[in-house]
């Protein structure tokens, strides 16, 4: 894991939760579960949704607490988090498909429209890379093993977003 | 980190912090033990939860019933594509099937009900078809055909509709 972190890891929460596997769980995963709606709500341009998916990744990840390694409570949570949000934006995708509509609501964000707009236009999943990394400093790998592709595809989408960004940026 | 990469983190984190705050849910052992406490602490719960399924036997007294779409294969206009046309030319085909009982539901942007991430819309209900707006085909309810005009700046017609 990098020096870059902003939030401490979980020492010892699998000796801990031997003792209280419920007081465990939510002392180590509770303080992530704000910021994890909010990245969510990024990811998936809709903070209901994102509510809905993040509980359930809440639930998932109380379900699955003894198969934790105990190494980095936040990075397991957004990952168990951000598959269950690109299986719901599959799920919506099929279901406008069936449907016949394409349906794409304009996020906004009235503080920053600009990079709002800039950062909607990515595909969600680089999105999501781009925020880890950026925001969290997560590493190349760290990332793609949270989101379960090749470190060199993390990189490439990164490097593309950072340059569509950019124009952003340079623009304000 | 250069002066264009802090400017993004910066931005981003403010983005974020932007959204709203959340409660985790309850944990299912938690709530089980809460649920325990309270059969303990008094039988009014119990009592509770009787009269509410009483009150639930008499509210659904009948079968569920379904509302399927007015264009659904079976129903009395199947498919006639009526989300490739205005709502005043959908009100006259309405009309000249013989359906003369309709409400039409439009939804509008309503930028003072915006919050971060999610536009504000709002809904209102006339007798009458809109002039403008993108329809989509409804049900009948009770004998009434809902019709529903979205007229929101990012609504837009489906792709079989182009040349139409």
């Amino acid at each position: 894991m990098n020096a870059g972190r902003l939030w401490p890891e979980v020492g010892d929460a699998t000796a801990a939760s031997r003792r209280d596997p419920v007081d465990t769980f939510e002392r180590s995963v509770a303080p992530h579960y704000a910021p994890l709606v909010r990245r969510l709500s990024l990811v998936l341009g809709d903070e209901a949704e994102a509510q809905d998916v993040a509980q359930e990744a809440y639930l998932q990840a109380y379900r699955s607490w003894s198969q934790f390694d105990g190494n980095d409570v936040r990075a397991w949570l957004y990952t168990i988090g951000l598959r269950l949000a690109f299986n719901e934006l599959r799920r919506r995708r099929r279901w406008l498909a069936a449907l016949g509509r394409i349906e794409s609501r304009p996020w906004r964000d009235p503080s920053d429209p600009d990079l709002a707009a800039a950062l909607h236009s990515l595909e969600p999943r680089v999105r999501a890379a781009l925020l880890m990394n950026v925001v969290d400093g997560y590493t190349h790998a760290e990332i793609a093993a949270m989101l379960s592709v090749p470190p060199g595809t993390v990189a490439s989408w990164i490097s593309r977003a950072r340059v569509q960004l950019r124009a952003v940026l340079d623009r304000d | 980190m250069n002066e264009t990469d802090t400017d993004l983190r910066d931005r981003l984190v403010a983005m974020e912090s932007r959204l709203g705050t959340a409660e985790p849910p309850a944990l299912p052992a938690r709530r089980i033990r809460r649920l325990a406490l309270s059969i303990v602490g008094g039988s009014l719960l119990v009592l509770a939860l009787v009269a509410t399924a009483a009150a639930g036997v008499i509210v659904i007294g009948g079968p569920v019933r379904g509302f399927p779409g007015v264009e659904n294969p079976g129903q009395p206009l199947a498919g006639a594509q009526m989300e490739c046309i205005t709502p005043p030319q959908a009100a006259a085909f309405i009309a000249a099937h013989g359906i003369t009982k309709v409400q039409w539901q439009v939804e509008q942007d309503d930028p003072s009900a915006d919050v971060p991430g999610r536009p504000g819309s709002k809904t209102l209900f006339q007798g009458t078809a809109p002039e403008t707006g993108i329809v989509v085909a409804g049900a009948i309810v009770d004998g009434t055909l809902l019709m529903l005009v979205d007229q929101r700046g990012f609504a837009a017609r489906p792709p079989h509709c182009v040349g139409k």
